[in-house]
């Protein structure tokens, strides 16, 4: 989202909205108005203006749509018969982030989690004690947020969870062996909430050098898509996001990306004329997973600098959160591909760290988007499963989450799960789910809640296969008769967890 | 929103990993007391908050979750900017080459090492290149393999020439500078190109302010802005920063410099062997010249009917000569063997220096500078009288056991009797200078030294000491007693050396400690005047017992330790006779 969205900041004191009526003059950055898109009309943030053959465009952010739906749009589809909201004027204390100001923002930033805190706990109940209502709320009034925001009713709510929410975090036993989810679960959505401006750039580089691949660069957040589009294979795509390619490309049109050394070029020529002298065939590692249907490639990022970078460049067309600040040394690349007569087609790809401290098993996930919705993701997630069951590990996928990882996560576990849970078992505890599909506890009781399998019933616990994900997963069966679904075949896996020495898992060079 | 409505009746228990929950159909719970979500926190979906209140994910989570408690749903996906079939041809790009092995593909080259030459033409290289070809026309043209390995040259010693090209903006290097680089590895048909080809690079150059002709990654340049550049990518990471002191700075200098010093010799060897390489080829192609060359001959010859010898057909003797007599003068000894077998037919043996020739001569050599040493030194020492005592100190006296002085040949100025025959083998002749004599003037004197086991056991030596109450004590030691099974199997004997029966016997030695030999050797230990030992035997232990005041009990066995004497000493050998009594 983008932080200038003074709406969504709830650290924001409500201070009124300027707004008013604009012309195409005064329009400036940083000014949000309604925009045709769809045939509806969006709230939309103006990111950057230019000019093209004397008509103005506007590079437009919609409010509560994804970034990668930015675009481009000329100044026809602004409707400017609407009141515009002006940017709010800049504050100095926002800015300036001076040793003095500093402690007195962590003290609000305090207070403001907590109530934050409060807003999501209540909030996200709601939606997922009654699902119906939420999906309806969502439906009918377009706007899911518009739970988040504080009504009469809903803090009524709020102030009951609050209660709860209060006693459960009040008694820690010590020596409980009970897993404290809330608090573990509420401190990193504490961190998480933390509004991004109060963020100085000075805590921004220590964030990206002390959390993993997947923290965003607070500058590149609001960027403008640089590229144009990518000829890559057999297709062309859209880049969804900036990425950045040396700047030369991006005042290109179409750049080219060689499909095995991912080489790019800004012109055809040059394009043409490297693939007359390229001998890649295939992603230029070990082949360590081979099926009728794809293979997997393990690439050591500190032997494979080049290949993997332009992975990784490639790959942040599609990733918003990912990050190139730093090197590809500390990571393996697992790769999938399909194979035919012209090579092995690179069709997505996960990353991993070489020694993660927090235990993921993924660090970056992707299947390009010419493959997306072919059932490629469930195989590359299934992969990075079986890997972590070879090494005896439990495994999670590094946080955040995009929307489209969170979907494809959530249906696998959701898979994954049932079908241990339906193999006739009358009791199963979550720990043994958790070793028997190498998933952490906490995705497994993630899961469990979302499908509303964990009832309490006759003062205990029990799961409970709902005859909805049974019906779900009979369909599924019949569906499979038909049309098998792909799936990893251990056995065809030829990999040992390689092992690293300490200078080579760190950035020696 | 049941929870409004029903306030917690009372605290249920958390919700354990560890706690074995049975698995049920709903038909198998009671609605009633079901209240789900009450005390199991909900757990993060992992996404970041900003983009968790986004529309279409949203509407896609409550899809699925409706899809989960039954609800007639249709997937909802999420939109994503479509990706559509490229108007390019794909199978003018890639080639259908691909065979896949039997097992699993293992490889390991880079990039770089896949992809050939690093610049790739652009349209404009190619108009250049044909126009260029245009105007050699008639010479050899120009490949485009060759023209990108000329740019790519330019580029990369324009890199390394000036790294900072970025930050500077220097002007574009030199022809000059370029050329001084022009280098090995690189075909020697590709630079006659050079030249042309650079003025088309410093054009396209400078059409773009000096920097890189393909776009390359935007890398830390060390600058303060690096770090609010979104296109700076692929930084180092820090790694922790090792403690720094001088030491540490100095040793990992030193390996640098060491790895650089070793560096530069392999360069340098294999320079040289680079240079052999070129040489050998410059001789096999001038061979070959002259063979095609002689074959010209000879059908000129045979054409035109001569008949001689054939003598500049076979191998060219004369210029071989030529080819060996430089060296002849200065390495004569090698090449001398070699050369006459060819020139005159003499076996090569026949110049062949025999070896004692070479050793006779060698020892002449020695002995002739040996006389000059002994010459130069009796003309110093020319007016002069010597008196010096001991002029020549044996140094391994100095270097044994301080306490025991060995008693070298001196004790033994004339051979015991026992040792007659010239032909002797253990006769050794040694060269006295005694300073009463005359300098040159030597005498030989003969005597028989013990069978040899090793020097540290031969060395006869004493040792005198003073005991309680006074005693003096003369202690021996280095004398090889002869044991009578002497031709055992040392291990035989080994075995058997402490075991025996006359372990408390006294040693019997059949010595007379009267002979006037020993008598007088014991002689030599009391202190005399100075005046008469310079006549007298000058041993160095000896002189140093005049020193010292010495009662000498003689014959007399006082304290001697019975293990150190143990052993029988046989008559034959006069060293041990010579200390046949046991302790003094």
């Amino acid at each position: 989202m983008a932080p200038r969205d003074a709406s969504q900041d709830p650290s924001e004191v409500p201070v009124p909205l300027e707004k008013g009526f604009a012309t195409l003059a005064t329009l400036r950055i940083g000014v949000k108005a309604f925009v045709e898109k769809d045939g509806e009309k969006r709230k939309a943030e103006i990111l950057s203006m230019q000019e093209r053959k004397g008509q103005p465009f506007f590079y437009v952010h919609y409010e509560e749509f994804n970034k990668r739906l930015d675009e481009w749009i000329p100044a026809q589809r602004l409707d400017l018969s609407k009141e515009v909201e002006w940017p709010a004027p800049e504050k100095p204390d926002k800015k300036k982030s001076g040793a003095a100001s500093k402690a007195n923002s962590k003290n609000e930033m305090s207070k403001l989690t907590k109530a934050q805190k409060r807003h999501r706990v209540g909030a996200s109940r709601d939606i997922s004690g009654t699902p119906e209502s939420s999906s309806t709320a969502a439906a009918g009034n377009g706007l899911a947020p518009s739970l988040f925001k504080v009504a009469p009713g809903v803090e009524n709510n709020d102030s009951i969870a609050l209660v709860s929410a209060e006693v459960m975090d009040g008694t820690p036993k010590p020596g409980d062996e009970e897993m404290d989810l809330v608090d573990v679960q509420d401190a990193a959505a504490a961190a998480k909430a933390a509004p991004p401006e109060i963020y100085s750039r000075e805590d921004e580089i220590e964030k990206l050098r002390t959390s993993g691949s997947m923290t965003q660069n607070q500058t590149e957040i609001s960027r403008v898509r640089n590229l144009g589009r990518v000829q890559f294979g057999r297709h062309e795509m859209d880049p969804w996001y900036f990425s950045p390619y040396p700047v030369e490309l991006t005042e290109e049109e179409m750049i080219y990306i060689c499909e095995f050394c991912l080489s790019y070029h800004a012109h055809l020529r040059q394009f043409t004329r490297h693939r007359q002298k390229c001998t890649l065939l295939h992603p230029p590692g070990n082949e360590i997973y081979r099926d009728d249907y794809v293979s997997f490639f393990e690439i050591d990022g500190r032997r494979q600098r080049t290949w993997c970078r332009n992975l990784c460049l490639l790959s942040k067309m599609f990733l918003d959160h990912k990050t190139l600040y730093y090197d590809v040394d500390p990571f393996l690349f697992y790769c999938m591909t399909t194979r035919d007569e012209y090579g092995c087609h690179l069709v997505g790809y996960f990353s991993k760290e070489k020694e993660s401290a927090e235990g993921y098993n993924v660090a970056c996930i992707l299947t390009l988007p010419q493959y997306q919705r072919m059932g490629f993701g469930r195989l590359l997630i299934a992969f990075s499963y079986e890997l972590s069951k070879r090494e005896n590990k439990l495994g999670s996928p590094e946080k955040p989450l995009s929307d489209l990882g969170l979907m494809s996560y959530r249906a696998y576990w959701q898979e994954t799960i049932v079908d241990i849970l339906m193999d006739g078992r009358t009791d199963v505890n979550i720990e043994e789910i958790g070793a028997l599909s190498a998933m952490t506890t906490n995705d497994v009781l993630h899961t469990l809640q979302n499908l509303n399998m964990v009832r309490y019933s006759k003062g205990q616990y029990v799961i409970v296969l709902t005859d909805a994900i049974v019906a779900q997963k009979e369909k599924q069966l019949e569906k499979e008769k038909t049309k098998p679904r792909r799936k990893i075949d251990p056995e065809k896996l030829q990999w040992k967890p390689p092992v690293f020495t300490a200078s080579s898992r760190t950035w020696n060079w | 929103m049941t929870r409004a409505g029903a306030p917690p009746r009372f605290r249920q228990r958390k919700l354990s990993t560890k706690q074995s929950l049975a698995v049920v159909r709903e038909d198998q719970v009671d609605k009633v007391d079901d209240d789900p979500q009450r005390n199991i926190p909900k757990v993060e979906t992992g996404v970041e908050k900003g983009e968790e209140i986004e529309h279409h994910l949203q509407a896609a989570i409550s899809a699925s979750q409706a899809a989960a408690v039954g609800g007639k749903v249709a997937q909802i996906l999420i939109p994503t900017p479509d990706t559509i079939r490229s108007s390019l041809q794909y199978d003018d790009l890639y080639q259908r080459c691909f065979s896949q092995p039997a097992t699993y593909i293992r490889f390991s080259s880079t990039v770089e090492d896949c992809t050939g030459c690093q610049y790739n033409l652009t349209e404009e290289d190619d108009a250049f290149l044909a126009s260029m070809n245009q105007k050699r026309a008639l010479s050899t043209p120009c490949t485009e393999d060759q023209f990108e390995v000329i740019m790519d040259f330019f580029e990369t010693t324009a890199q390394s020439k000036q790294p900072f090209a970025v930050v500077d903006s220097p002007p574009v290097v030199p022809y000059e500078e370029m050329e001084s680089s022009f280098h090995e590895g690189i075909d020697d048909s590709v630079w006659i190109f050079a030249r042309e080809v650079y003025q088309h690079w410093k054009v396209e150059r400078i059409k773009r302010g000096n920097r890189p002709l393909t776009p390359s990654l935007k890398f830390e340049t060390g600058q303060e802005r690096d770090d609010s550049d979104p296109y700076v990518c692929f930084r180092r990471r820090e790694v922790r920063a090792v403690r720094k002191t001088r030491g540490r700075d100095a040793q990992s200098s030193e390996k640098l410099r060491k790895l650089r010093k070793e560096l530069e010799l392999a360069r340098h060897g294999l320079a040289m062997v680079k240079q052999r390489e070129v040489l050998k080829r410059d001789i096999l192609a001038s061979d070959r010249q002259i063979f095609e060359e002689r074959m010209q001959v000879k059908e000129e010859k045979r054409r035109n009917g001569f008949k001689d010898d054939d003598e500049d057909l076979i191998n060219q003797k004369p210029q071989k000569r030529r080819i060996n007599e430089a060296p002849q003068i200065q390495r004569p000894s090698v090449v001398q063997p070699r050369i006459p077998s060819r020139q005159d037919g003499r076996s090569a043996e026949a110049d062949l220096i025999p070896l004692q020739d070479v050793l006779a001569e060698k020892e002449n050599e020695m002995n002739r500078k040996l006389e000059e040493k002994i010459a130069q030194h009796n003309n110093c020492n020319r007016g002069y009288l010597d008196l010096t005592r001991m002029p020549l100190t044996p140094t391994t006296e100095q270097t044994s056991t301080f306490s025991f002085r060995s008693a070298v040949t001196e004790y033994l100025p004339t051979p015991p009797a026992s040792v007659s025959s010239e032909a002797s083998g253990n006769g050794t002749q040694v060269r006295d200078e005694s300073p009463t004599r005359g300098r040159g003037d030597t005498i030989i004197v003969r005597y028989a030294s013990p069978t040899y086991e090793g020097p540290s056991h031969t060395q006869l030596s004493f040792r005198r000491r003073r005991g309680r109450g006074g005693r003096i004590l003369v202690d021996r030691r280095g004398l090889r007693l002869q044991s009578p099974e002497e031709d055992i199997d040392p291990i035989v004997y080994d075995r058997f050396r402490y075991d025996r029966d006359d372990e408390d016997e006294q040693p019997t030695y059949e010595v007379d400690p009267y002979e006037t030999l020993f008598v007088r050797y014991r002689a030599s230990m009391l202190p005399i005047s100075h005046k008469d030992h310079a006549a007298a035997v000058h041993a160095h232990s000896v002189r140093r017992l005049q020193q010292q005041d010495v009662s000498m009990a003689n014959g007399q066995s006082t304290s001697g330790a019975p293990g150190q004497h143990r052993g029988h000493a046989p008559s034959s050998t006069p060293t041990s006779a010579i200390v046949g009594s046991s302790g003094l």
